[in-house]
C-alpha cells in the first residue's frame, strides 16, 4: 500500500533565510514532539553543493493501532538528507523513519527554490508504504490526518524560526550603530 | 519556549553540539551561500562532536538500521526516474 500527497507553498523570505531557518527549525513551540538533531555527516561536494545526514529523535509518533506489535516503545528515530545548491538557490531535503520500516515507512521530500529576492517555493511530497494488508484502511486514515496537521505545524515551526531570528538580527543591528 | 537549546540525543554531546552548530551557522550564512568558501572550516569542532555522537551511538540498538538508512540516495538519479516512473503509473500523465 503506497498513499501520497503533495502540495506547495510559499514563504515571503529569501531562499538563505528559509534555508537557514530550515537547518535551524528545532526547536520551536510547533514541534514540541522533538527531541534532539544532531549532524552524522556534512560535506561540500565536488559540484559545490552542501550535503548533510542528521539523526532527529522524536517521542512516539507511530500509530497507536501499530504499537502493540513494538512493545513498549517509544521514541522515532528519523534521518534526514539535505542537498542545498548555493549557485541556483535550491535544497532538497528528505526525511524518513529509520526504525519500524516493515509496518510503515513515510517519506517526505522537500524541495526548496528561490523564486525571486524576496520569496522562496516550497514543493513537498511525501510517501507512506506499508506492507501491513490488514491496515490499509487504518493506515490511510492515519497518513491523510497526519500530512495535513504536519505540514500545517511545520509551515507555522518554520515562519516562527525566521520571526525568531529577524527579531536576533534587529537586536544585533542595534547593538551594531 | 524558543530559547530552549537544541539538544543532542545523548546530553553529553550537547555541548559540544552546541558550539559545532554556531560555528556551522555562521559558516553557512557568511561564507558558503556567499559563494566565499567551499569548505566547512569547524573541523575542529566537528571531530570533537561528531566522535562524541558516535561513542554514544555505538551503545544504542537503533545502530544497524540507522547505518542502513544512511544508505539511502534520495537525490540520485535512479531514485528521481523511479519517482518519475511511480508519478506516471500513478496518474497515467
Amino acid at each position: 500500500m503506497v498513499q501520497v500527497f503533495e502540495g506547495s507553498h510559499i514563504f515571503n523570505y529569501d531562499f538563505p533565510t528559509v534555508s537557514f531557518a530550515y537547518l535551524n527549525r528545532y526547536p520551536n513551540p510547533f514541534a514540541k514532539h522533538v527531541l534532539s538533531i544532531d549532524t552524522l555527516d556534512c560535506k561540500v561536494d565536488e559540484l559545490g553543493r552542501l550535503n548533510t545526514t542528521r539523526l532527529i529523535v522524536k517521542t512516539g509518533r507511530l500509530p497507536s493501532f501499530i504499537k502493540p506489535f513494538l512493545g513498549s516503545s517509544l521514541n522515532s528515530w528519523i534521518i534526514e538528507k539535505t542537498l542545498i545548491d548555493p549557485k541556483t538557490n535550491q535544497m532538497c531535503t528528505y526525511t524518513s523513519n529509520i526504525d519500524h520500516r516493515k509496518f510503515i515507512r513515510v517519506e517526505e521530500y522537500l524541495n526548496y527554490s528561490s523564486m525571486s529576492p524576496s520569496s522562496t517555493q516550497v514543493e513537498m511530497k511525501v510517501k507512506f508504504s506499508s506492507n501491513f494488508i490488514g491496515f490499509k484502511q487504518k493506515i490511510e486514515e492515519w497518513s491523510h490526518k497526519r500530512f495535513s496537521t504536519n505540514s500545517a505545524n511545520s509551515r507555522e515551526g518554520l515562519n516562527y524560526v525566521i520571526s525568531q531570528l529577524n527579531d536576533k538580527k534587529k537586536l544585533w543591528m542595534n547593538a551594531n550603530v | 519556549m524558543g530559547n530552549i537549546m537544541s539538544a543532542s540525543f545523548a546530553p553529553e554531546c550537547t555541548d559540544a553540539k552546541v558550539k559545532y552548530d554556531d560555528c556551522f551557522n555562521n559558516w553557512y550564512s557568511e561564507k558558503f551561500l556567499k559563494g566565499k568558501s567551499l569548505e566547512n572550516e569547524c573541523t575542529e569542532l566537528w571531530d570533537e562532536y561528531i566522535t562524541c555522537v558516535n561513542t554514544a551511538l555505538a551503545k544504542q540498538k537503533i545502530k544497524p538500521m540507522l547505518d542502513k538508512a544512511r544508505e539511502d540516495q534520495p537525490f540520485s538519479k535512479e531514485e528521481i526516474q523511479a519517482d518519475v516512473k511511480e508519478h506516471y503509473e500513478r496518474t497515467g500523465k
